[in-house]
Protein backbone atom coordinates (compact mmCIF):
# COMPACT_ATOMS: atom_id res chain seq x y z
CA UNK A 1 0.00 0.00 0.00
CA UNK A 2 2.36 2.47 -0.69
CA UNK A 3 0.16 4.97 -1.80
CA UNK A 4 -1.95 5.36 1.32
CA UNK A 5 0.67 8.40 2.58
CA UNK A 6 -0.15 10.88 -0.18
CA UNK A 7 -4.15 9.82 0.04
CA UNK A 8 -4.02 10.57 3.44
CA UNK A 9 -3.71 14.08 3.06
CA UNK A 10 -6.44 14.07 0.43
CA UNK A 11 -9.95 15.63 2.43
CA UNK A 12 -11.55 12.71 1.68
CA UNK A 13 -9.27 10.69 3.25
CA UNK A 14 -9.17 13.04 6.05
CA UNK A 15 -13.03 13.14 6.26
CA UNK A 16 -13.37 9.37 6.44
CA UNK A 17 -11.29 8.89 9.51
CA UNK A 18 -13.35 11.24 10.85
CA UNK A 19 -16.63 8.99 10.12
CA UNK A 20 -14.17 5.83 11.20
CA UNK A 21 -14.22 6.66 14.73
CA UNK A 22 -18.19 7.84 14.53
CA UNK A 23 -18.74 4.84 12.97
CA UNK A 24 -17.16 2.60 15.54
CA UNK A 25 -18.20 3.80 18.38
CA UNK A 26 -21.71 3.48 17.24
CA UNK A 27 -20.43 -0.08 16.41
CA UNK A 28 -19.17 -0.51 20.26
CA UNK A 29 -21.84 0.97 21.53
CA UNK A 30 -24.64 -1.36 19.71
CA UNK A 31 -22.81 -4.58 20.46
CA UNK A 32 -22.66 -4.19 24.27
CA UNK A 33 -26.14 -3.55 23.76
CA UNK A 34 -27.22 -6.63 21.95
CA UNK A 35 -24.81 -8.58 24.45
CA UNK A 36 -26.92 -7.19 27.14
CA UNK A 37 -30.25 -7.56 25.83
CA UNK A 38 -29.20 -11.65 25.48
CA UNK A 39 -28.07 -11.89 29.03
CA UNK A 40 -31.35 -9.91 30.09
CA UNK A 41 -33.57 -12.52 27.66
CA UNK A 42 -31.87 -15.21 28.89
CA UNK A 43 -31.90 -14.50 32.88
CA UNK A 44 -35.72 -13.30 32.67
CA UNK A 45 -36.18 -16.99 30.79
CA UNK A 46 -34.88 -18.61 34.07
CA UNK A 47 -37.34 -16.13 36.33
CA UNK A 48 -40.26 -17.38 34.61
CA UNK A 49 -39.03 -20.71 34.96
CA UNK A 50 -38.39 -20.31 38.32
CA UNK A 51 -42.27 -18.84 39.03
CA UNK A 52 -43.89 -21.48 37.15
CA UNK A 53 -42.67 -23.34 40.17
CA UNK A 54 -45.19 -20.94 42.26
CA UNK A 55 -48.87 -22.74 43.33
CA UNK A 56 -50.48 -20.52 45.00
CA UNK A 57 -51.93 -17.10 43.16
CA UNK A 58 -52.22 -13.87 44.85
CA UNK A 59 -49.61 -14.30 47.67
CA UNK A 60 -45.95 -13.66 48.05
CA UNK A 61 -43.63 -15.59 46.36
CA UNK A 62 -42.15 -18.66 48.04
CA UNK A 63 -38.94 -18.76 49.87
CA UNK A 64 -37.34 -21.54 47.40
CA UNK A 65 -38.76 -20.05 44.32
CA UNK A 66 -37.07 -16.64 45.35
CA UNK A 67 -33.71 -18.43 45.94
CA UNK A 68 -33.62 -19.73 42.59
CA UNK A 69 -34.98 -16.24 40.81
CA UNK A 70 -32.62 -13.90 42.69
CA UNK A 71 -29.07 -14.46 41.22
CA UNK A 72 -31.39 -13.93 37.94
CA UNK A 73 -32.44 -10.80 39.04
CA UNK A 74 -29.23 -9.74 39.90
CA UNK A 75 -28.12 -10.18 36.44
CA UNK A 76 -30.56 -8.01 34.95
CA UNK A 77 -30.28 -5.40 37.27
CA UNK A 78 -26.57 -5.40 36.20
CA UNK A 79 -26.97 -5.22 32.59
CA UNK A 80 -29.38 -2.59 32.57
CA UNK A 81 -27.91 -0.91 34.86
CA UNK A 82 -24.37 -1.14 32.54
CA UNK A 83 -26.19 -0.56 29.60
CA UNK A 84 -28.12 2.69 30.68
CA UNK A 85 -25.30 5.34 29.60
CA UNK A 86 -25.85 3.89 26.17
CA UNK A 87 -29.37 4.13 25.68
CA UNK A 88 -29.74 8.02 26.85
CA UNK A 89 -31.53 10.96 24.72
CA UNK A 90 -30.91 10.52 20.85
CA UNK A 91 -29.80 7.20 21.90
CA UNK A 92 -32.84 5.57 23.10
CA UNK A 93 -34.08 5.16 20.30
CA UNK A 94 -31.33 4.40 18.19
CA UNK A 95 -30.82 1.07 19.74
CA UNK A 96 -34.32 0.06 20.23
CA UNK A 97 -34.23 -2.19 18.00
CA UNK A 98 -31.14 -4.02 20.17
CA UNK A 99 -32.50 -3.72 22.97
CA UNK A 100 -36.05 -4.65 22.24
CA UNK A 101 -35.90 -8.38 22.30
CA UNK A 102 -34.27 -8.14 25.97
CA UNK A 103 -37.29 -5.55 27.68
CA UNK A 104 -39.66 -7.85 25.73
CA UNK A 105 -38.82 -11.03 27.77
CA UNK A 106 -38.05 -8.64 30.81
CA UNK A 107 -41.86 -7.31 30.93
CA UNK A 108 -43.07 -10.95 30.28
CA UNK A 109 -41.33 -11.89 33.40
CA UNK A 110 -42.69 -9.01 35.38
CA UNK A 111 -45.69 -9.06 34.46
CA UNK A 112 -45.96 -12.50 35.13
CA UNK A 113 -44.76 -12.13 38.75
CA UNK A 114 -47.06 -8.53 39.43
CA UNK A 115 -49.53 -11.54 38.26
CA UNK A 116 -48.78 -14.37 40.57
CA UNK A 117 -48.40 -11.84 43.57
CA UNK A 118 -51.69 -9.66 42.79
CA UNK A 119 -53.48 -11.47 39.95
CA UNK A 120 -53.81 -8.01 38.75
CA UNK A 121 -52.48 -6.84 35.08
CA UNK A 122 -49.18 -4.82 35.70
CA UNK A 123 -49.65 -1.12 34.40
CA UNK A 124 -47.71 0.58 31.99
CA UNK A 125 -46.88 2.86 34.67
CA UNK A 126 -46.18 0.88 36.79
CA UNK A 127 -43.85 -1.74 34.46
CA UNK A 128 -42.02 1.99 33.40
CA UNK A 129 -40.89 2.91 36.33
CA UNK A 130 -39.29 -0.25 37.08
CA UNK A 131 -37.24 -0.07 34.10
CA UNK A 132 -36.78 3.51 35.35
CA UNK A 133 -35.47 2.44 38.39
CA UNK A 134 -33.00 -0.48 37.09
CA UNK A 135 -31.71 2.32 34.60
CA UNK A 136 -30.71 4.17 37.20
CA UNK A 137 -29.85 2.57 39.83
CA UNK A 138 -25.74 2.85 38.22
CA UNK A 139 -26.14 6.31 37.65
CA UNK A 140 -26.79 5.79 33.86
CA UNK A 141 -29.80 7.53 33.08
CA UNK A 142 -33.56 5.53 33.30
CA UNK A 143 -34.25 2.98 30.23
CA UNK A 144 -36.61 3.90 27.80
CA UNK A 145 -39.96 0.96 28.18
CA UNK A 146 -41.76 2.15 24.91
CA UNK A 147 -45.36 0.92 24.74
CA UNK A 148 -44.49 -1.55 22.11
CA UNK A 149 -42.58 -3.23 24.42
CA UNK A 150 -44.66 -3.60 26.47
CA UNK A 151 -48.03 -4.56 24.73
CA UNK A 152 -46.00 -7.15 22.97
CA UNK A 153 -44.64 -8.75 26.20
CA UNK A 154 -47.99 -9.03 27.62
CA UNK A 155 -48.87 -11.33 24.33
CA UNK A 156 -46.03 -13.62 25.76
CA UNK A 157 -47.13 -13.29 29.41
CA UNK A 158 -50.44 -14.68 28.29
CA UNK A 159 -48.83 -17.83 26.95
CA UNK A 160 -46.74 -17.88 30.76
CA UNK A 161 -50.61 -17.79 32.35
CA UNK A 162 -51.49 -20.77 30.47
CA UNK A 163 -48.53 -22.70 31.33
CA UNK A 164 -49.28 -21.51 34.58
CA UNK A 165 -53.40 -22.52 34.85
CA UNK A 166 -52.95 -25.96 32.86
CA UNK A 167 -50.19 -26.65 35.79
CA UNK A 168 -52.55 -26.04 38.16
CA UNK A 169 -55.44 -26.82 36.91
CA UNK A 170 -56.13 -29.23 40.10
CA UNK A 171 -54.73 -26.90 42.43
CA UNK A 172 -56.68 -24.04 41.74
CA UNK A 173 -59.74 -26.81 41.25
CA UNK A 174 -59.74 -28.01 44.71
CA UNK A 175 -58.79 -24.55 46.08
CA UNK A 176 -61.64 -23.12 44.65
CA UNK A 177 -64.02 -25.92 45.64
CA UNK A 178 -63.07 -25.16 49.34
CA UNK A 179 -63.11 -21.74 50.16
CA UNK A 180 -63.98 -20.06 46.54
CA UNK A 181 -67.92 -20.67 45.96
CA UNK A 182 -70.52 -21.18 48.30
CA UNK A 183 -71.55 -24.54 48.57
CA UNK A 184 -73.32 -25.94 46.10
CA UNK A 185 -76.93 -26.94 46.32
CA UNK A 186 -77.58 -30.04 45.53
CA UNK A 187 -80.54 -29.96 43.58
CA UNK A 188 -78.35 -27.80 40.63
CA UNK A 189 -77.88 -30.08 38.19
CA UNK A 190 -74.62 -31.56 38.13
CA UNK A 191 -73.17 -29.78 34.77
CA UNK A 192 -74.49 -26.32 36.72
CA UNK A 193 -72.71 -27.25 39.91
CA UNK A 194 -69.61 -28.17 38.42
CA UNK A 195 -69.49 -25.02 36.06
CA UNK A 196 -70.04 -23.05 39.05
CA UNK A 197 -68.05 -24.44 41.05
CA UNK A 198 -64.87 -24.66 38.63
CA UNK A 199 -64.60 -22.61 36.73
CA UNK A 200 -67.40 -19.92 37.61
CA UNK A 201 -68.82 -19.05 33.96
CA UNK A 202 -71.66 -18.44 35.41
CA UNK A 203 -73.30 -15.01 35.42
CA UNK A 204 -73.22 -14.80 39.39
CA UNK A 205 -71.69 -11.12 39.48
CA UNK A 206 -71.60 -11.45 43.69
CA UNK A 207 -68.93 -8.69 44.82
CA UNK A 208 -67.06 -11.32 46.69
CA UNK A 209 -66.83 -13.66 44.14
CA UNK A 210 -62.98 -14.17 42.96
CA UNK A 211 -62.09 -14.41 39.90
CA UNK A 212 -60.81 -17.93 38.11
CA UNK A 213 -57.49 -17.60 35.73
CA UNK A 214 -59.69 -18.86 33.14
CA UNK A 215 -61.88 -15.62 33.42
CA UNK A 216 -58.51 -13.34 33.43
CA UNK A 217 -57.29 -14.90 30.60
CA UNK A 218 -60.53 -14.43 28.98
CA UNK A 219 -60.83 -10.91 30.00
CA UNK A 220 -56.84 -10.05 28.92
CA UNK A 221 -57.87 -11.81 25.72
CA UNK A 222 -60.97 -9.50 24.74
CA UNK A 223 -58.80 -6.38 25.89
CA UNK A 224 -55.52 -7.23 23.33
CA UNK A 225 -58.28 -8.07 20.65
CA UNK A 226 -60.11 -4.87 21.34
CA UNK A 227 -57.10 -2.67 20.31
CA UNK A 228 -56.86 -1.07 17.34
CA UNK A 229 -53.68 -1.32 15.88
CA UNK A 230 -52.37 -0.40 12.47
CA UNK A 231 -51.78 -3.51 10.49
CA UNK A 232 -49.31 -2.06 8.17
CA UNK A 233 -46.24 -1.30 10.56
CA UNK A 234 -43.58 -3.80 11.58
CA UNK A 235 -44.81 -3.16 15.32
CA UNK A 236 -48.71 -3.90 13.76
CA UNK A 237 -47.28 -7.15 12.21
CA UNK A 238 -45.78 -8.46 15.21
CA UNK A 239 -49.18 -7.75 17.08
CA UNK A 240 -50.82 -9.86 14.28
CA UNK A 241 -48.72 -12.74 14.93
CA UNK A 242 -48.64 -12.76 18.69
CA UNK A 243 -52.44 -12.06 18.59
CA UNK A 244 -52.81 -15.37 16.99
CA UNK A 245 -50.23 -17.31 19.62
CA UNK A 246 -52.32 -15.59 22.28
CA UNK A 247 -55.89 -16.88 21.21
CA UNK A 248 -54.32 -20.08 20.85
CA UNK A 249 -52.97 -20.30 24.53
CA UNK A 250 -56.57 -19.11 25.72
CA UNK A 251 -58.08 -21.73 23.90
CA UNK A 252 -56.12 -24.67 25.11
CA UNK A 253 -56.59 -23.50 28.65
CA UNK A 254 -60.50 -22.60 28.07
CA UNK A 255 -60.76 -26.64 26.54
CA UNK A 256 -58.86 -28.16 29.78
CA UNK A 257 -61.42 -25.85 31.63
CA UNK A 258 -64.35 -27.72 29.86
CA UNK A 259 -62.57 -30.87 29.99
CA UNK A 260 -62.22 -30.78 33.87
CA UNK A 261 -65.73 -29.69 34.32
CA UNK A 262 -67.04 -32.37 31.69
CA UNK A 263 -64.93 -35.22 33.89
CA UNK A 264 -65.24 -33.64 37.45
CA UNK A 265 -69.14 -34.08 36.40
CA UNK A 266 -68.51 -38.11 36.53
CA UNK A 267 -66.90 -38.12 40.10
CA UNK A 268 -68.42 -39.44 43.14
CA UNK A 269 -68.98 -36.80 45.78
CA UNK A 270 -65.13 -36.39 47.43
CA UNK A 271 -63.32 -37.56 44.62
CA UNK A 272 -60.77 -35.51 43.43
CA UNK A 273 -60.22 -35.88 39.86
CA UNK A 274 -56.25 -37.24 38.72
CA UNK A 275 -55.41 -34.28 36.32
CA UNK A 276 -51.89 -35.36 34.93
CA UNK A 277 -53.16 -37.26 32.09
CA UNK A 278 -55.27 -34.21 30.95
CA UNK A 279 -52.62 -31.89 31.40
CA UNK A 280 -50.48 -33.89 29.29
CA UNK A 281 -53.23 -33.91 26.65
CA UNK A 282 -53.39 -30.03 26.61
CA UNK A 283 -50.01 -29.51 26.47
CA UNK A 284 -49.71 -32.00 23.70
CA UNK A 285 -52.21 -30.06 22.00
CA UNK B 1 -68.79 -9.19 32.26
CA UNK B 2 -66.64 -5.69 32.43
CA UNK B 3 -66.94 -5.42 36.25
CA UNK B 4 -63.58 -3.32 37.12
CA UNK B 5 -62.78 -5.81 39.78
CA UNK B 6 -60.96 -7.97 37.24
CA UNK B 7 -57.31 -8.95 36.67
CA UNK B 8 -57.45 -5.73 33.85
CA UNK B 9 -57.82 -2.09 35.15
CA UNK B 10 -59.12 -0.74 31.81
CA UNK B 11 -57.06 2.36 32.01
CA UNK B 12 -54.41 0.51 30.83
CA UNK B 13 -55.83 -0.25 27.41
CA UNK B 14 -57.61 3.28 27.52
CA UNK B 15 -53.86 4.55 27.50
CA UNK B 16 -52.77 2.02 25.21
CA UNK B 17 -54.83 2.96 22.94
CA UNK B 18 -54.57 6.59 22.97
CA UNK B 19 -50.92 5.95 22.40
CA UNK B 20 -51.60 3.92 19.65
CA UNK B 21 -53.81 6.38 18.00
CA UNK B 22 -51.33 9.22 18.82
CA UNK B 23 -48.44 7.43 16.71
CA UNK B 24 -50.88 7.10 14.07
CA UNK B 25 -51.06 10.96 13.44
CA UNK B 26 -48.07 11.76 13.61
CA UNK B 27 -47.08 8.87 10.99
CA UNK B 28 -49.64 10.34 9.13
CA UNK B 29 -48.59 13.90 9.32
CA UNK B 30 -44.83 13.42 8.98
CA UNK B 31 -46.22 10.79 5.70
CA UNK B 32 -47.99 13.94 4.49
CA UNK B 33 -44.57 15.42 3.99
CA UNK B 34 -42.32 12.73 2.94
CA UNK B 35 -44.89 11.90 0.29
CA UNK B 36 -44.09 15.61 -1.03
CA UNK B 37 -40.94 15.26 -0.84
CA UNK B 38 -40.59 11.92 -2.38
CA UNK B 39 -42.15 13.54 -5.44
CA UNK B 40 -39.86 16.83 -5.79
CA UNK B 41 -36.67 14.14 -5.56
CA UNK B 42 -38.31 12.34 -9.00
CA UNK B 43 -37.87 15.80 -10.45
CA UNK B 44 -34.55 16.52 -9.34
CA UNK B 45 -33.60 13.14 -10.24
CA UNK B 46 -35.30 13.96 -13.77
CA UNK B 47 -33.42 16.69 -14.21
CA UNK B 48 -29.85 15.88 -12.85
CA UNK B 49 -30.43 12.89 -15.47
CA UNK B 50 -30.07 14.98 -18.09
CA UNK B 51 -26.63 15.47 -17.33
CA UNK B 52 -26.34 12.09 -19.12
CA UNK B 53 -27.30 12.92 -22.32
CA UNK B 54 -25.81 16.68 -21.95
CA UNK B 55 -22.28 17.45 -23.34
CA UNK B 56 -19.78 19.05 -20.83
CA UNK B 57 -19.82 22.59 -22.43
CA UNK B 58 -23.59 22.74 -21.74
CA UNK B 59 -24.02 20.93 -18.64
CA UNK B 60 -24.56 24.64 -16.80
CA UNK B 61 -28.16 24.50 -17.88
CA UNK B 62 -28.64 21.09 -15.77
CA UNK B 63 -26.89 22.72 -13.26
CA UNK B 64 -28.86 25.78 -12.57
CA UNK B 65 -32.39 23.61 -13.35
CA UNK B 66 -31.00 21.26 -10.66
CA UNK B 67 -29.99 23.84 -8.44
CA UNK B 68 -33.92 25.53 -8.44
CA UNK B 69 -35.31 22.15 -8.57
CA UNK B 70 -33.20 21.06 -5.46
CA UNK B 71 -34.64 24.12 -3.29
CA UNK B 72 -38.27 22.51 -3.63
CA UNK B 73 -36.79 19.56 -1.94
CA UNK B 74 -35.25 21.75 0.84
CA UNK B 75 -38.29 23.65 1.20
CA UNK B 76 -40.18 20.16 2.25
CA UNK B 77 -37.02 19.62 4.13
CA UNK B 78 -37.73 22.07 6.28
CA UNK B 79 -41.06 21.36 6.77
CA UNK B 80 -40.00 17.79 7.80
CA UNK B 81 -37.10 18.99 10.14
CA UNK B 82 -39.38 21.24 12.01
CA UNK B 83 -42.48 18.51 12.18
CA UNK B 84 -39.68 15.64 12.67
CA UNK B 85 -38.29 17.45 15.77
CA UNK B 86 -41.32 17.50 17.99
CA UNK B 87 -40.87 13.94 18.64
CA UNK B 88 -37.45 11.37 19.00
CA UNK B 89 -35.68 11.27 16.22
CA UNK B 90 -35.13 7.72 15.39
CA UNK B 91 -38.45 6.81 16.37
CA UNK B 92 -39.44 8.22 13.10
CA UNK B 93 -36.48 8.09 10.98
CA UNK B 94 -37.39 5.11 9.24
CA UNK B 95 -40.34 7.29 7.59
CA UNK B 96 -38.18 9.76 5.66
CA UNK B 97 -34.30 8.08 5.93
CA UNK B 98 -35.07 6.91 1.74
CA UNK B 99 -36.71 10.14 1.05
CA UNK B 100 -33.64 12.09 2.84
CA UNK B 101 -30.77 9.78 1.34
CA UNK B 102 -31.78 11.08 -1.82
CA UNK B 103 -32.01 14.39 -1.69
CA UNK B 104 -28.76 14.38 -0.24
CA UNK B 105 -27.43 12.31 -3.50
CA UNK B 106 -29.15 15.19 -5.88
CA UNK B 107 -27.19 17.66 -3.85
CA UNK B 108 -24.02 15.62 -3.83
CA UNK B 109 -24.42 14.82 -7.99
CA UNK B 110 -25.40 18.56 -8.55
CA UNK B 111 -22.26 19.47 -6.59
CA UNK B 112 -20.23 16.84 -8.30
CA UNK B 113 -21.12 18.63 -12.20
CA UNK B 114 -20.30 21.53 -10.39
CA UNK B 115 -23.00 22.96 -8.45
CA UNK B 116 -23.15 24.92 -5.14
CA UNK B 117 -20.10 27.09 -6.03
CA UNK B 118 -19.79 30.03 -4.01
CA UNK B 119 -20.24 33.59 -5.45
CA UNK B 120 -17.79 34.55 -8.26
CA UNK B 121 -16.16 31.26 -8.24
CA UNK B 122 -15.56 29.26 -11.06
CA UNK B 123 -17.51 26.12 -11.60
CA UNK B 124 -15.38 23.18 -10.99
CA UNK B 125 -16.80 20.02 -11.76
CA UNK B 126 -15.62 16.85 -9.60
CA UNK B 127 -15.91 17.88 -6.34
CA UNK B 128 -17.41 16.06 -3.49
CA UNK B 129 -19.74 18.44 -0.87
CA UNK B 130 -19.04 17.16 2.80
CA UNK B 131 -21.55 16.11 5.01
CA UNK B 132 -21.56 19.78 6.83
CA UNK B 133 -21.87 21.48 3.15
CA UNK B 134 -24.68 19.27 2.69
CA UNK B 135 -26.05 20.07 5.93
CA UNK B 136 -25.74 23.59 4.90
CA UNK B 137 -27.58 23.29 1.49
CA UNK B 138 -29.78 21.48 3.35
CA UNK B 139 -30.83 24.25 5.97
CA UNK B 140 -30.40 21.21 8.46
CA UNK B 141 -27.47 20.13 11.44
CA UNK B 142 -25.73 16.93 10.47
CA UNK B 143 -24.14 14.31 12.76
CA UNK B 144 -26.14 15.56 15.85
CA UNK B 145 -25.13 13.91 19.15
CA UNK B 146 -26.12 16.47 22.15
CA UNK B 147 -29.44 17.21 21.82
CA UNK B 148 -32.91 14.65 19.78
CA UNK B 149 -33.64 16.65 16.22
CA UNK B 150 -33.76 16.64 13.10
CA UNK B 151 -30.66 16.24 11.34
CA UNK B 152 -28.49 13.83 8.80
CA UNK B 153 -26.45 11.15 9.81
CA UNK B 154 -23.35 10.25 8.60
CA UNK B 155 -24.47 6.71 7.44
CA UNK B 156 -27.31 8.86 5.36
CA UNK B 157 -24.51 10.59 3.91
CA UNK B 158 -22.51 7.58 3.02
CA UNK B 159 -25.00 5.94 1.46
CA UNK B 160 -25.77 8.51 -0.83
CA UNK B 161 -22.36 8.97 -1.52
CA UNK B 162 -22.55 5.16 -2.96
CA UNK B 163 -25.58 6.26 -4.46
CA UNK B 164 -23.99 9.22 -6.50
CA UNK B 165 -20.64 6.54 -7.15
CA UNK B 166 -23.46 4.24 -9.23
CA UNK B 167 -24.26 7.57 -11.07
CA UNK B 168 -21.10 8.56 -11.82
CA UNK B 169 -19.99 4.98 -13.33
CA UNK B 170 -23.17 5.63 -15.99
CA UNK B 171 -22.44 8.75 -16.35
CA UNK B 172 -18.41 7.81 -17.68
CA UNK B 173 -19.79 5.48 -20.37
CA UNK B 174 -22.24 8.34 -21.61
CA UNK B 175 -19.17 10.96 -21.55
CA UNK B 176 -17.44 9.03 -23.75
CA UNK B 177 -20.87 8.51 -26.08
CA UNK B 178 -20.86 11.93 -26.12
CA UNK B 179 -17.33 12.54 -27.33
CA UNK B 180 -16.06 13.39 -23.85
CA UNK B 181 -12.83 11.57 -23.11
CA UNK B 182 -11.44 13.69 -20.49
CA UNK B 183 -14.24 13.14 -18.23
CA UNK B 184 -14.01 9.36 -17.73
CA UNK B 185 -10.46 9.68 -15.88
CA UNK B 186 -11.44 12.55 -13.57
CA UNK B 187 -14.77 9.65 -12.98
CA UNK B 188 -12.01 6.71 -12.68
CA UNK B 189 -10.01 8.84 -10.06
CA UNK B 190 -12.91 10.17 -7.78
CA UNK B 191 -14.52 6.88 -7.77
CA UNK B 192 -10.49 5.41 -6.43
CA UNK B 193 -10.58 8.47 -3.94
CA UNK B 194 -13.93 7.37 -2.05
CA UNK B 195 -13.20 3.96 -2.45
CA UNK B 196 -10.08 3.99 -0.49
CA UNK B 197 -12.25 6.26 1.95
CA UNK B 198 -14.55 3.38 2.45
CA UNK B 199 -11.99 1.36 3.14
CA UNK B 200 -10.64 3.02 6.16
CA UNK B 201 -13.99 2.37 7.52
CA UNK B 202 -14.41 -0.96 9.86
CA UNK B 203 -18.22 -2.16 8.81
CA UNK B 204 -20.16 -3.95 10.35
CA UNK B 205 -22.68 -6.52 8.68
CA UNK B 206 -25.52 -3.81 7.87
CA UNK B 207 -26.90 -1.97 5.13
CA UNK B 208 -23.67 0.41 4.71
CA UNK B 209 -22.05 -2.82 4.36
CA UNK B 210 -23.82 -4.04 1.44
CA UNK B 211 -24.03 -1.07 -0.38
CA UNK B 212 -20.05 -0.73 -0.30
CA UNK B 213 -19.82 -3.29 -1.10
CA UNK B 214 -20.28 -3.12 -4.95
CA UNK B 215 -18.47 0.35 -5.32
CA UNK B 216 -15.59 -1.91 -6.25
CA UNK B 217 -17.62 -2.89 -9.34
CA UNK B 218 -18.53 0.21 -9.75
CA UNK B 219 -14.73 1.57 -9.97
CA UNK B 220 -14.08 -1.58 -12.60
CA UNK B 221 -16.95 -0.23 -14.76
CA UNK B 222 -15.19 2.70 -15.18
CA UNK B 223 -11.71 1.60 -15.14
CA UNK B 224 -12.83 -0.48 -18.52
CA UNK B 225 -13.98 3.06 -19.72
CA UNK B 226 -10.67 4.18 -19.37
CA UNK B 227 -8.86 0.96 -20.79
CA UNK B 228 -10.82 1.55 -23.70
CA UNK B 229 -9.99 4.85 -24.34
CA UNK B 230 -6.36 4.48 -23.71
CA UNK B 231 -6.34 0.89 -26.11
CA UNK B 232 -7.51 3.66 -28.90
CA UNK B 233 -5.19 6.41 -28.02
CA UNK B 234 -8.86 8.47 -27.09
CA UNK B 235 -7.48 9.66 -23.73
CA UNK B 236 -6.59 13.48 -24.15
CA UNK B 237 -2.31 13.38 -23.71
CA UNK B 238 -2.01 16.58 -21.33
CA UNK B 239 -4.13 15.01 -18.60
CA UNK B 240 -3.51 13.16 -15.77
Amino acid sequence: MEDTDPKAASPIMAMFEGFRSELDEHHDRRERIVKSSRDITAASKKIIFALQRVRKLNAPIPQNVKKTYTPHADVIASQFGSISKDVQGLHAYLYQSQISPGIQEWMESVAFEHYLLTQKLISYEGAREKLEALGNAQGGGPVLLTHEDYLLGLFDFVGEVMRFAVTNMATLYSFRKETGAPTQKPELPPQRRAAGSAMEVDTDTSATREQSVVEDMQELRMRLEQLDMPHYTPFGKNVDKKMEVMQQCVDKVEKAAYGLVVRGSERPKGWMPDLSANTEAVEAY
Amino acid sequence: MAEHSGMVDPVIFEFLQAKVDQESAISEELQEIVTTLEKQVRSAKAILSRAHSTPVAEVGNVITAAESSIRYEIDSIEKLSKAASEHPYYKWQFKWTHQVQDTIFTILFCGWLGGYTGEGEEAKPGKLLTIEEVGKIMKVPVNLKDRDAFHITIQEYLLSLVSLLDELARLARNCVTLGDYRRPLQISNFLKDVQAGFLVLNLKNDILRRRSDGIKYKVKEVEDVVYDLSLRNLLPAADT
